[in-house]
């Protein structure tokens, strides 16, 4: 019985880490993942079918992780060989914070200025409506006055 | 031909150069001579381009491949239509079919009800710079008549990707929008230099810059539907900078046409109004500029030159000469505007939509540009791809979608809290209840769910003001329905319409939602007999064809369709190998309903009986072509009948939706 079970366990030792690693395929969600990220040299927008260099990507992804390899590390041996540029994206880290981070702070400098605009607008609103109100006899008069205001205005500036 | 053609191209200068001078004279001596004389220069033009454009449409349409451009973009076996589209295949060609465009839009102007406008002779020269710069340019770096040193029996012929049908739309709408922005702009500077910065302006070239934008918005839209049928890789818009070189003046027109209804209602935003309409046409020029100068890569390039730096010459001569008209009359646009009564209004609203629209174009912007930026700071080129372009602009564009829920229903001048909640209510709570819908039917993704629901908010709001106008009009005049809904949206077209848009981009946004959060993908190798399953559908292999048509070898995978169980017909997709093109295409085979896309790439196969094909259920994709043909339809209608806002500077108390 004993030695039954030692066998067993020997089998599956052995047939255990081949049966994960031969696991994955081009459906893999992570296959998926990695493909995603990767920029394939600038082929990833490729179709496949018609492009050598996409399809040689998809065989080298698919070895290496039926090689047992993790997802972080696949990506990983491609930035070590190519750099930042073997993904689609600057990184996360520290290094691409200018990348991801600019749009966003634009937003935050626009919303800014737009806010102190409104306030300045507003506050103008305020001021005007305190002000003295000119009153004028008639429609045409007050036309008249600020066609000649307008007039003033552009030989001026 | 060579002789008329290149005489043609010439001519266009010296008339150009006239028209200025002519113009010029004109204005400093107020002579109508010399202006009507510059009129008939632009008509001149108009001649001249056309005659250099139908001689180059005779020249691909009869082969006659001692010319250079018709012997790199056509041969004998292309069929008529693609001969002809060949126009704006290449480099020389787009050059022309960019002159003809503006020439044609300048005569128009120049010859419009508005001739006498005092206006007119400076927007004649900004256009007219414009024609000169591009009939210089053909001249001297993109001739569409230059010769062949030898004269080949056949052409190159046409990349197969490029014989479709989106070939004959997509570049000619596209150049409509893009030099259609050249008019509001020359306006705009015009309307400095003459020192009338009020919004007449504004007024007269409303329908101009409707008509661009609707003709951006059509460009887009059939780009990313022919990307989606052709290229095979299963999307309709890879983030790529020449796709965004086109997005990004939609972005910026987008927000001038809102911001202008603040200029025209409360003489505010002169400033900004101006500063977007000269973004947008720089960014047109910026557009032409990454296609021909081979600075980044992209599909749609083409290739590298000199081209690209003489485009950066001018788009950095229209720019200073832009930047210094505006600072040298930035205190006469610095007028008094009726003050904003509260922070809670329409007006502030729509500051709120230019900060994301334009937000929305500088990370595009930034995106676009941050691999030569890097590269050029650093040293290293660091790639800006879909996944970045995705995760920026959702939040934007989600923002963007909620700011369209809530702003029709916000009053101008001074809006009340009260009153908002009041009218928004049904709307959210038919976005609440979708969310609800959604996550009892399983759909996952909270991004996507929020998203959705947000959009089923925005559409809500519009479908009520089209309900509450209907049912006031219906009480106030007794009409039956059909006569309410007609005469309240042909009293009001400009509105409406542009509630008509907002309601295609509804649609438009769940098609891309949901297409990029739910679309399933199988990659597999099957032999006869076999099936792949995926979604719904379930599809049986029942082999591989060959014929030869055109003298064009296709392979063709015959694959019978079940979906939901019942049958649902084959499908076929194709590789197809050119007799005179090395590459092969592939054909995508489509299945479409109201939900969903079964699309179906033949990827390679070892013998008749064994393939490997990639398999793709793209959920909600024809939503996106359905909302832009409603864009387009509601952009017309505000087109055709709206009129423009009265300025109400005098009435500062008036308020009220």
């Amino acid at each position: 019985m004993s030695k039954r079970i030692v066998l067993a366990a020997l089998i599956l030792l052995f047939v255990l880490p081949n049966a994960s690693s031969a696991a994955f395929t081009e459906n893999s969600e992570e296959f998926q993942n990695v493909i995603k990220q990767l920029d394939m040299q600038g082929h990833a927008e490729d179709e496949l079918s018609s492009c050598s260099v996409k399809q040689l990507y998809y065989e080298e992804v698919l070895e290496m992780l039926n090689s047992g390899m993790s997802e972080k590390e696949v990506l990983q041996s491609y930035i070590d060989e190519y750099g930042q540029a073997a993904l689609r994206t600057p990184a996360t880290d520290k290094s691409g914070w200018i990348a991801w981070g600019m749009p966003f702070a634009g937003l935050a400098g626009g919303i800014a200025i737009v806010a102190a605009w409104l306030k300045k607008v507003k506050g103008k609103g305020t001021n005007n409506q305190n002000s003295p109100q000119v009153k004028w006899e008639s429609e045409a008069e007050k036309e008249i006055a600020e066609q000649m205001f307008e007039e003033e205005r552009r030989k001026h500036f | 031909m060579y002789l008329i053609g290149n005489i043609t191209l010439y001519l266009g200068i010296a008339i150009a150069a006239y028209a200025i001078i002519a113009n010029i004279i004109g204005i400093k001596k107020q002579n109508n001579k010399w202006i009507e004389s510059a009129r008939g220069g632009v008509l001149s033009l108009v001649f001249v381009s056309l005659l250099a454009s139908f001689l180059l449409l005779y020249l691909l349409g009869s082969s006659q491949f001692q010319f250079e451009y018709v012997a790199a973009y056509t041969s004998l076996n292309l069929p008529m239509v693609y001969k002809l589209t060949a126009f704006w295949a290449g480099n020389a060609g787009s050059l022309l079919l960019w002159t003809v465009l503006l020439c044609i839009y300048a005569g128009i102007l120049v010859y419009s009800k508005e001739k006498r406008n005092p206006l007119m002779p400076y927007v004649s020269i900004i256009l007219l710079l414009n024609i000169l710069f591009f009939f210089t340019v053909m001249v001297i770096g993109g001739n569409p008549f230059a010769m062949t040193e030898v004269v080949p029996a056949d052409g190159k012929g046409l990349n197969p990707m490029l014989q479709h049908p989106g070939m004959v739309l997509h570049p000619i709408t596209l150049y409509l929008g893009y030099v259609g922005l050249a008019v509001p702009f020359a306006f705009a500077i015009g309307a400095l230099i003459l020192k009338r910065v009020d919004a007449e302006w504004i007024k007269l070239t409303r329908r101009w810059t409707i008509t661009a934008w609707l003709f951006l918005t059509l460009g887009n839209i059939i780009g990313g539907w022919w990307a989606y049928l052709e290229l095979g890789w299963g999307g309709y818009w890879a983030w790529d900078p020449v796709e965004n070189a086109s997005f990004l003046p939609w972005l910026t027109a987008s927000a001038f046409l809102h911001s202008v209804m603040i200029q025209e209602r409360k003489g505010m935003l002169k400033t900004w109004n101006i500063s977007l309409i000269i973004l947008s046409y720089i960014l047109t020029l910026f557009g032409t500029f990454l296609v021909r100068s081979g600075v980044l890569t992209s599909v749609h390039a083409f290739g590298s030159g000199p081209l690209g730096t003489y485009f950066l010459i001018f788009m950095a001569f229209m720019m200073l000469l832009s930047i210094y008209i505006v600072t040298t009359r930035y205190q006469l646009i610095k007028k008094d505007s009726i003050p904003i009564e509260t922070y809670f209004s329409k007006e502030s609203s729509f500051l709120l939509n230019n900060l994301i629209l334009v937000t929305g174009a500088f990370a595009v912007f930034w995106g676009s540009m941050y691999p030569l930026i890097s590269e050029a700071v650093t040293g290293t080129k660091i790639n800006v791809g879909p996944p970045y372009f995705n995760s920026v602009m959702a939040p934007i564009l989600l923002l963007l979608i909620l700011l369209m829920a809530v702003c029709p229903l916000i009053a101008w001048q001074k809006a009340t809290v009260e009153r908002f909640m009041k009218n928004a209510i049904w709307p959210l709570i038919a976005g609440i209840v979708s969310a609800i819908i959604l996550i009892l039917m399983g759909v996952k993704g909270a991004f996507a769910i929020i998203g959705l629901a947000s959009t089923v908010f925005m559409f809500a709001t519009h479908v009520q003001e089209f309900v509450q106008g209907t049912r006031a009009r219906m009480k106030a005049t007794k009409e039956n329905v059909l006569k309410a809904v007609y005469k309240l949206t042909r009293k009001n077209q400009r509105r409406y319409g542009g509630y008509i848009v907002h309601i295609g981009i509804a649609i438009i946004a769940i098609g891309v939602i949901a297409s990029h959060a739910y679309s399933e993908e199988v990659l597999k190798t099957v032999e006869t007999g076999e099936n792949i399953k995926i979604g719904n559908y379930d599809l049986t292999f029942n082999g591989l064809t060959e014929v030869t048509k055109n003298g064009n070898g296709i392979v063709a995978a015959d694959l019978e369709i079940v979906y939901k169980g019942k049958d649902a017909g084959s499908i076929h997709p194709e590789k197809i190998f050119y007799a005179n093109w090395e590459e092969p295409s592939t054909e995508v085979a489509i299945k479409t309903n109201f939900t969903e896309d079964l699309y179906v790439v033949l990827s390679s196969w070892e013998n008749r009986d064994k393939v490997t094909l990639q398999v793709k259920v793209n959920p909600f994709v024809t939503w996106i072509w359905i909302g832009g043909i409603i864009m387009v339809i509601g952009t017309a209608f505000a087109l055709i009948g709206g009129k423009p806002t009265s300025t109400r500077v005098t009435d500062p108390l008036r308020q009220g939706r």
